[in-house]
């Protein structure tokens, strides 16, 4: 992001601290696509992309007061859209355990390749042989995260990062070039 | 067709039989290893999934859910009225018990009263 953009983008979040709704709705313009992406990436579930978008940027709203530092804006971001996934992700996780029949449809991936490309249908097969963890580290650094805001993100070190992201890395390789077929 | 090329023909046949469905488009896939495409077409399908009105929903809905009761005030709330139920519940159980006692109390003076009228004197 240049200067100028940066610039920009501080006075809109200092706007929208001030409780200048425009700014708030001009911020979630820009940024829901890319937040979309984002937990797409995460759930790799289609119907839970606008939920999970939505708590994103509700909490973003009522919390935006609090950010100390309005240029760390889009990190601050994409490290409530990591936490909202993984939150999700967990309690999705307890319910089957708990209530292993009552909604059976909720922990079925739906099936790929239906309305797909070929080489969309690749990543999300080989996204969804990694852990959660894995793939929100993957889907920060495809936002622009440096290693250094991943490791705050994720409470580590810079080296436990890049190793991290290392074996991420490989496993997509290894699982997208594989002869998967929807 | 002689021997050696139906051998021939049948060794084709049975390593081709080995190859997974989509074979091709797997080795284009590996050949051309995962690029920003793929990431691109992953954010695209993701976007669409968004309803045309998304910003102002989540504006609306943010709005709403400041202005409803908060997490503290709800428990509050329950405890004021818990507290309430229970006061009303010792307060008329002590009511029953106290008229409980009352028309004991009469019952008995009713009787003491009965047993002194037909108590003889000098018996």
């Amino acid at each position: 992001m240049d200067e100028t953009a940066t610039k920009d983008l501080v006075d809109l979040v200092r706007r929208a601290q001030r409780g200048d709704e425009a700014a708030l709705h001009e911020l979630i313009v820009a940024y829901q696509n890319r937040v979309a992406g984002f937990v797409f990436a995460i759930t790799n579930r289609r119907d839970q992309v606008e939920d999970l978008s939505q708590q994103v940027f509700i909490k973003m709203v009522r919390a935006i007061d609090g950010l100390q530092a309005p240029s760390q804006f889009e990190s601050w971001l994409f490290r409530l859209a990591r936490n909202t996934c993984i939150d999700q992700l967990r309690r999705q996780k307890l319910r089957r355990i708990f209530l292993p029949f009552a909604e059976e449809h909720e922990n079925i991936a739906e099936p790929a390749g239906a309305v797909d490309t070929e080489e969309l249908d690749a990543l999300r097969h080989a996204l969804a042989q990694l852990r959660p963890q894995d793939r929100a580290l993957l889907a920060l650094v495809q936002e622009g995260r440096s290693h250094a805001e991943i490791a705050v993100v994720l409470a580590t070190s810079v080296a436990a990062v890049k190793a991290r992201l290392h074996r991420a890395r490989e496993h997509l390789r290894e699982h997208y070039q594989s002869n998967h077929e929807p | 067709m002689n021997p050696e090329e139906k051998a021939w023909n049948d060794l084709r046949a049975a390593a081709s039989s080995r190859l997974r469905p989509g074979f091709a488009r797997g080795v284009l896939r590996a050949a051309r290893g995962l690029g920003e495409g793929a990431w691109a077409a992953l954010r695209e399908s993701a976007a669409a999934c968004l309803r045309p009105g998304f910003a102002s929903r989540v504006v609306r809905a943010a709005r709403a859910a400041a202005a409803g009761p908060s997490y503290a005030s709800q428990l509050a709330l329950s405890a004021v009225t818990a507290a309430l139920c229970l006061a009303a519940v010792l307060l008329l159980h002590q009511r029953n018990q106290q008229l409980a006692d009352e028309r004991n109390l009469a019952e008995w003076r009713a009787i003491a009263a009965f047993a002194q009228e037909i108590d003889v004197p000098g018996r």
